[in-house]
Formats: C-alpha cells, structure tokens, sequence
C-alpha cells in the first residue's frame, strides 16, 4: 500500500516537473484574415504583412497556418493582378513568388479555424494544413475581420464568440499544443474577445477596447480601398526596424502603441502570462530564434532542469531602453501619476479621506472632536 | 606507399566511370523544357510553357529520384494514380481567334477554375476512397480548394462521354476557385530548376496574371514495365498557357503589335535549365502558305524565312520546319548567357491577317426561362467554316455525319428532368432517335450526389446548327449549406463537348530530335471544347431570419404567457381592499412628517411601519440631547467661575 503511493507521488511529482520544464523548441504562426470581399482588402493586407514579418524573422513556410477568405491578388478588381500592397507607396509587393495559402475562400470557416487550434481533423487533411504544435511551441495566432462585443465574424457569415475561442484554448492547453501562445486580433471591440480566456500562458492584445471602433489607416486611390488598419500599421512599424537578431521585448512592443496614432486603446492581457514582459523578446511569438545548446551527449540538454534555468538566466534583456525613455511620454499609464502629482490639495483630501473610513466606530470621533471643541472654546475665551 | 596511392587513382576513378556507365546504360531520369510563341489573329500572342518530367520504370519503388519530384511519385504510389490531369485556369479560351482545331487548344483550352480527373488502379470498391484522399492531398500541394470535390456531390464517374473508357475514372470541377500565385508556386517548385533558371525564370507573376488567359495544367501517367519486379515509370507533363496583349504604341488597327520576349514578360532567358536534357523555344506562324519551297537548304531561302517583307526575327533560328500550315521557328537556348540573353523578338513590318482552323460545331450554352423557379439549359452547337474542309467525316449507308459527345455534371439543387430532353436540327425538332445515337443518365439523389449527362449525337454533316434543350427545376438548400456569397448564385461546371471522329494533330516531320512538346503535337488528340460557366440564381433565404424568428417568437411567447399568468393568478378584489387597508394606516400627521424629513435628506420615503429606525433614532435623540446639556452645563460652569473671580 505504502508503495503504491509512493509510486503515485512519484509520478506525479514527475508529470509536474516535465509540464514545467519543457523548453521553448519551435514557433508556430496562425495568421487568419475572416473578411470576404473587395472591400475588406485591408485585412488580407494585414495578414499578409504579418506573414511576411514572421517569415522574416524566422518561422518557416511549413510552420505557417495562412488562411485567407477572399482572393484579392487575382480578384477582377484589383488594377495590379498578383500583387497585395499595404502602403499606397507601392515599394513591398506582399504577394511575392513565395506565399503558401494554406485556406482560401470558402474554407475559412469557424469549423475549420477550430479544427486547426484544436489539431481535430479528418485523417485525409495534409499535414500543411495541420497544426502540428507540441508543448515546446510558442503560437503567434493573429486575426483581423470585423469583430464586435465578444465576437469576431467569419465570411461575413457566422461568428466566433469569445467562448469559443477560450473553450479551442483550453483545449489546447489540456492536449499540450503550446507552450505559450500569444492573440492579437486586429478587430473592433476586440479586447471583448479575450474576456472568456482562462488557459495559463496565454498572452492577448488587442486592437480595442470595448465601445471602441479600430479604424483604417489610409486609403490608396490607384487599389481604390483602404490598404492597411491603423493597429497592424504600427505593428509593422516597429518589426520594420527590427533584425533576427534584435532582442526588442514584448513591453517595447506595447508601448510602441500610442492612442492618439491608433484612434483605439490597445489591450493587453497579461494576467494569465507569467515571464515578465520586459525580458520576453518579441522574437519570441513573431520569429524563429533558438537557443543551440551544446551537450556532451545526445538529448541530455532536454531532460535537465539545469539548462532550463540557464536559459533563462541568458534570456536577452531588453536593449532598446533609450526608446523606452523616449516613449515614456506618450504612454497613458504615466500621464495619469503625471495628473495625480499636480493637485496636491485633492490628494491630500483624498488621503484623509481613506484614513477616516479606516475608523471603526465614528461615535468615539464625533466625541473625541466635541470634546476638543470644548477645550478650544475654553482656551479661547480664556484669551479674552 | 605513396607510389602505390598513385597507381591506384586511376583504377579507382576507371571504376567509378564503370559504375556509371552501368547506370547510365539503364534508362535515367530526364526532364526537358520548351516554351512555343505563337502570334494570335486577334492581336494577342499566346505562350505555352511545356515542362516533360520523366522517371523510368526502377525497382527501387522510385524512393530515389534525381530529377522527378518525390512530391509527385509517392502521390502516385500512395493512391496508385494511373492517370491524373489538374487544371487551374482563369479567362475563357476563345475558340474562335485562338483556335479549335490543334492539339494546343484541345489540351489547354481547360473550363474555368479547378478540373480534376483521375484513373486509379485499385479495386472498383476502393476508389472513391482514393479518390478523397487524393483531392486533400492535392489540395496541400497547391494551395487550393480541391479537397471539395471529395464530397459525392460534387464529383462523377463518366463511362464514355468523357473520352477515357475507363470505369475507374472520377471527374470533378470547381469553376469559382480563384487560380493566383500560390497556385503556380508550387507547381513552379516541382520542376528541377524551379523559376530561378531557364525558360521558367521568364514567369513574371504579374505578367503571368495580368494576362486574357492563363491555364496552368499537371498531367500525368504511369508508364508500365513489362518486366516483372521492376515498378511503373511515371510521365509528369506540365504546361502553363497564356494569351497576353503585347504593348503597342502603332495606332494602325491592322498591324499585327510587334513584341519581344522582354516586353511581354519584363524579363529575358538568361542560359538553360542545366538539368534539363533540352531546352528550346519555338515560334509558330500561322496561315504562312506563300512559301511553297519543300526543301530549306540555300542560306538565302532560310533567310527569306525569318528575315523578310512581312516580319523580322530578331535572332536567327537554328532550325525551321513547316507543316501544312504554319512554320515553326526552333531556337536552342543553350548558347545564351548572362551577358547575351535570349531576348526573342518579331516586328511585323506589313499588316498581315489569318485564321485559326476551328472546331467541326462551336458550342455555346445558355439558359432559358425566367421567374426563380424553374428554367432550361440549351447548348447550342454552330457549324464553323472550316467544317467542310475538316477530315474525319463518317459516311455511313450513304449518310456523311459528324459525331459529338457531350458529357454535363449538374449540381444536385439544378433538378433536371430528363424526359424534356430536346433536340433541335437546322431549327427542327427531331425525334431521339434520329439524332441521337447513345445517352447515359445518371440522376442526381438530394445532398447525396450529382447528376450527370452523357450524349452522343451522330448529326449530318452539312447541319447549320443544333440545339439541345433541358428543363430544371430549382432546388432548396439548407441554410447551413449556403456559401457566403449565395446571393451571387450557383454555378453549373462546364459541359464537354469532344468530336471522337476528330483528332488534331500537327506533323511537323521532325525526325532529328526527340522534343517531348513535337512528340505531343504529333500524337493524335481527340478535339474537345468546354462550353461556359453557367450561373443559376437560387433562391436565398434571409440569413438573419432565424434571428427575427427567434426574438419574434420569444416576445410572443413573453406577451401570451404572462398575461395568461396574470389572469389566473391576480385576485384583484384582494388587492383592492389591501390598498384601502393601507390607505388607513398611513394617513395623518406621521406620513406629512417622513415626508418632510425624507425631502431634506433627498431619500425616499422609509416605511414607518418598522421599529428599530425609530428606537435607534430616538436613542440617538437622546444622545444628542446629552452632548448638548453637557456643551451647555460646561459652558455655564465657565460663566459661572468666570463671574465668581
């Protein structure tokens, strides 16, 4: 009897320390753009600016999930056939000779979006089209559509909820598809549809709050739409400047996101995300960058809880501290102290206030203060 | 022992040379490439770039591969494809300008969007399940949709229509599927030098698009060994199509545009394809019969050729063949390089016109009817002008006639019925059997699966026109199984119409080289054209409709049982009398009071009837009073010793 629970302990002792201790061994994109027709151009332009991002930062075709729902390079409509621009400059041609669609039209659905989290599919669906995650996988999985309060609809058609989203996470968490993955959903009100979300290292940010619309950036004339939404725009503007080999953080990233340039509130979720973000790289969730560890034998690095914390320990820092110090003006959170610090009058109001609803029982004060009165008067008239 | 390396050497690479010979003496991997130019009636050039890919019969199961694209052998070895052709086309071919009548235009002419036909060499029971696995495997090699023919309403197995006997046939189509450079990039990256060298370097994606026409087709066919042991080779044929409008800046309408490759696609050949086994470029002129000269020895009549009153070439031609109708122009890449590319050009210095030979019958296919109910689908069949100068007439008991086939998939919400089949002759109706010789039906079952249509018209060969006729009625979709854009309507894939007593076929008597796209010219095919696309309106429901019923329905539902409720359960003389109970109590100078005070603390009125409120205000009354007596009693204390002093 003894044994068998000590074999129990053991064991579970063991799954603990391996679920904590998997490393970070490969990147996996899901870049999903849910809009259907000419004039949602700019969300196959969004989508497809990101794939080329990640693309150059690291993360190989095969490990790509690109699902577009309309046809826009060779759509009737566009002037410049084969060719996707998300600038009216026209300098980046994002439909190169190298794009991989894995779904088109009228595959990208919520059934197949699911499928594609979830790893549940038909045994005859190629592996280019699977997401073949492991619990070692950081997931990027970016969306942008029209959204609403909780929902992100799909073709124009159907919706997926803020629930469904969460329940495809939480399953994933349980079946060990991800190590850590990061949303970023390009929406309206798109903070609304991490509201569900409850899996552990899940990272979220979003284009809006609620009540918030994310709006376009411009609009080329010579495409005849608008190319580009404000929020990816500024994403794109801070990877342009970045390297493989950059070690920008994630809470660069976040910062680099002005309200007033966006016309939205970006949104973070960050609670269900433990590293600190100031030493996660971007490259992390938007890039391929791995550690090479040498061992001595083969596969020991992996199993040791050693290495795990030396990598940790190495994990580049953020070095891109004199834009912080620049971007600190323009971030909200300090503008608010910066209001705080001006009335001093109030705040002190304020404090006094906090300390005497600390009081339990405000008879002894009211005494305590008739009491004084009654010495005041005395000493007073005592004056006179 | 140095010495002794020394002499081993040469032993060592005479073996090696051995070795290879051994090898080579089997039949090795080729692949060779070609690009045909062919100036077009109507002011358009067409370019068609053939790829032939070749893995002879190994015992190795053909797990090894130096040329052949591994993608390709274990699909084939996998599903045990016999015979495979994919097609993605965009824009319509025209028959009229571009041709009918040549092997070029009955392989390439494709209908619109995806066509996918497959033989499998599994048992019967087995291929429909091949048949499904190969649409998804399709589809993640070339980024499309295909896997949407795997659903049995969307695919058919014709019998003979078709053209390939073969009861292990499936053919499916999708016209709506968008055809864009994630389709040829992969296709571009089964070849052995990809797009970065040789004539597959001149596919400039824009140009490629920006094109009338473009037809990307994968055809290819397992070659049996006899021998016994040894697997079967496979034939990978690959050919891109396109008909482009060179810029033009002469104003004369009749002056054929000058081009040259550069100004087509943005880019020049710059050396061969290593790999490949040859590479040339080929450049067919149509309706040259002014040049009757059989033999092309003197240097001054091959000049003539491509330097004369009418054109200029801008390079001189290796080779030039002629057939009945047209030259051929042959140059060999190989000699070009970095710092001369092959920039092949042709400036027309005359206007010059001709004419494409067409098709026996030009198929057309419309639809007839109004309202959204029901309808009919006519195919119209035209004589050409060239019909009475075409061979392959079959006069039988006296009677010349002309053989058509005609093979149509309908989608199973376009409920045809079959018994108003109507055939019309030179504007007579016939009787079925006049006309028709063989028809093969196979009715569409609800959800489960398409119908389909095989014909054979045996029609006498000085008919002017012909004209078939079926009705439909107008099926009900699911609201589940609306795409998202219903409201654009449904499409009816193309219909095939083949000539089986016609076979084009351009001899050009080469017998020197052994080109692979000669070869395919020469090789008779069976003439064949698709007619267009046909879009069918269906009745779409209001999507948000379930919506409206839901929410209208759950008022209705609020309204009736509440009211319901409140009638059974409301006793409305108890409530009376309650109110009038109450009205007593909380009359009076108390109520004016709660009123007052109630008006000073801006709350609402607290209901009197409790008890513990008025005790606790009268205990904090009395503190009050206390606090006050006390303030009093020490100020008079004060006074008083005040006044004492």
């Amino acid at each position: 009897m003894k044994f068998l629970i000590l074999v129990m302990l053991l064991c579970y002792s063991f799954a603990f320390s391996s679920g904590d201790t998997t490393i970070h061994t490969n990147n996996w994109a899901v870049l999903v753009c849910t809009s259907r027709f000419w004039f949602n151009y700019r969300h196959m332009a969004n989508t497809l600016s990101l794939y080329r991002t990640v693309k150059r930062l690291g993360i190989p075709d095969e490990r790509i999930i690109l699902m577009l729902a309309d046809d826009m390079a060779c759509n009737a409509r566009n002037e410049y056939p084969a060719q996707v621009f998300n600038n009216e400059n026209h300098k980046l041609n994002l439909y190169g000779d190298n794009v991989e669609v894995d779904y088109r039209g009228y595959e990208v659905t919520v059934e197949n979006f699911l499928r594609v989290l979830t790893g549940r599919h038909e045994n005859a669906v190629p592996r280019s089209k699977r997401l073949l995650s492991d619990e070692g996988s950081h997931i990027l999985l970016y969306m942008t559509g029209h959204g609403g309060d909780e929902f992100l609809k799909f073709q124009d058609a159907e919706e997926l909820q803020s629930h469904d989203l969460a329940d495809a996470v939480k399953q994933m968490k349980e079946k060990r598809r991800f190590k850590e993955l990061m949303i970023m959903v390009d929406t309206c009100q798109a903070a609304t549809l991490f509201n569900q979300l409850q899996s552990p290292g899940v990272l979220a940010i979003g284009s809006s709050l609620k009540g918030e619309n994310s709006y376009s950036h411009h609009l080329d004339s010579d495409v005849g739409v608008s190319v580009v939404d404000r929020f990816t725009y500024y994403t794109l503007a801070f990877f342009e400047r970045l390297n493989i080999y950059d070690n920008a953080s994630l809470n660069s990233l976040f910062r680099s996101y002005d309200p007033k340039l966006l016309m939205s509130t970006a949104y973070y979720r960050t609670d269900l995300y433990q590293p600190h973000l100031a030493e996660v790289p971007v490259t992390n969730f938007f890039g391929s960058v791995m550690e090479t560890i040498h061992t001595d034998s083969v596969y020991k690095a992996f199993s040791s809880k050693t290495s795990n914390n030396k990598i940790n320990s190495e994990m580049p820092v953020n070095q891109l501290s004199e834009h912080d110090e620049l971007q600190k003006a323009n971030i909200p959170n300090d503008e608010l102290k910066t209001e705080k610090q001006k009335c001093p009058y109030t705040q002190m109001r304020v404090d006094l206030h906090e300390k005497l609803e600390k009081f339990e029982n405000v008879d002894t004060v009211v005494n305590l203060g008739i009491a004084v009165m009654v010495f005041v008067v005395m000493i007073s008239s005592s004056l006179l | 022992m140095a010495s002794l390396i020394r002499s081993w050497i040469p032993l060592l690479i005479l073996q090696s040379f051995l070795v290879a010979i051994a090898f080579g003496s089997k039949e090795a991997e080729e692949f060779s490439e070609a690009l045909l130019l062919k100036p077009l009636p109507d002011r358009k050039v067409l370019a068609h770039f053939h790829f032939e890919n070749r893995a002879p019969p190994s015992n190795s199961h053909g797990r090894h591969h130096h040329l052949f694209p591994k993608a390709i052998s274990q699909l084939v070895q996998k599903f045990r494809v016999k015979e495979m052709e994919l097609s993605f086309t965009q824009g319509r071919w025209n028959h009229e300008h571009w041709g009918g009548f040549d092997p070029l235009s009955s392989m390439n002419a494709k209908p619109v969007g995806v066509e996918l036909w497959a033989v499998f060499d599994v048992p019967q029971s087995q291929v429909d399940t091949s048949w499904k696995n190969l649409t998804h495997a399709l589809s993640g090699l070339f980024c499309a949709s295909i896997n949407f023919l795997e659903s049995s309403t969307s695919y058919a197995a014709p019998t003979w229509g078709f053209g390939t006997n073969s009861d292990k046939l499936r053919y499916g189509s999708l016209p709506r599927e968008a055809v864009c450079t994630e389709n040829l990039t992969p296709w571009l990256k089964l070849l052995p030098c990809r797009d970065k060298d040789g004539i597959s370097a001149l596919m400039n994606r824009p140009s490629v698009y920006r094109g009338f026409y473009h037809s990307q087709r994968l055809h290819l066919s397992t070659v049996e060994s006899g021998q016994e042991g040894l697997g079967s080779g496979i034939v990978l044929e690959q050919t891109l199509t396109v008909v482009l409008q060179p810029e033009t800046t002469s104003v004369e309408t009749n002056m054929q545009p000058s081009w040259s490759l550069s100004s087509l696609f943005g880019r020049k050949v710059v050396g061969s394809c290593v790999l490949a086994k040859s590479s040339n470029v080929y450049l067919q002129l149509e309706g040259r019969l002014g040049h009757e000269s059989k033999n092309v020895d003197t240097e001054i009549e091959a000049h003539k050729l491509w330097k004369n009153a009418d054109f200029d070439l801008s390079l001189k031609p290796d080779r030039v063949l002629r057939e009945s109708s047209s030259l051929l122009f042959i140059f060999d890449i190989d000699k070009s390089s970095d710092s001369e590319p092959f920039d092949l050009g042709l400036t027309w210095k005359l206007p010059s016109k001709w004419s494409c030979q067409q098709a026996p019958l030009q198929a057309t296919r419309f639809l007839m009817g109004s309202g959204n109910e029901r309808g009919a689908i006519a195919i119209l069949l035209k004589a050409t002008e060239s019909q009475e100068k075409l061979p392959g007439r079959v006069v039988t008991d006296g009677r010349c006639t002309i053989k058509a086939n005609i093979f149509q998939i309908f989608p199973w919400y376009v409920k045809v019925y079959y018994h108003t089949l109507q055939i019309f002759v030179d504007q007579q109706q016939k009787t079925d059997c006049e006309v028709l010789k063989k028809i093969n039906v196979s009715p569409s079952t609800d959800k489960v699966s398409s119908g389909m249509l095989e014909m054979m018209l045996e029609l006498p060969c000085e008919v002017k026109s012909a004209a078939i006729s079926i009705e439909y009625d107008k099926g009900f979709l699911h609201i589940d199984e609306y795409p998202p854009d219903a409201n654009q309507g449904f499409d009816i894939p193309s219909a095939l119409i083949s000539f089986p007593s016609h076979h084009a076929s351009l001899d050009f008597q080469e017998e020197l080289s052994k080109s692979p796209l000669l070869s395919s010219f020469k090789e008779k095919s069976l003439v064949r054209s698709y007619t267009e696309v046909l879009l069918v309106p269906l009745t779409t429901p209001d999507f948000s409709m379930p919506y409206n019923v839901i929410t209208i329905t759950c008022t209705i539902f609020a309204l009736y049982f509440g009211s319901l409720l409140n009638v059974l359960r409301r006793r409305i003389g108890e409530e009376e009398r309650f109110l009038k109970s109450q009205g007593k109590k909380t009359f009076g100078l108390k109520q004016l009071l709660s009123r007052l005070t109630a008006k000073i603390r801006g709350r609402p009125i607290e209901p009197p009837s409790s008890d513990s409120p008025a005790a606790q205000s009268s205990f904090l009354s009395s503190k009050l009073i206390f606090k006050i007596i006390l303030v009093a009693g020490a100020a008079a204390a004060w006074q008083y010793f005040s006044t004492d002093n």
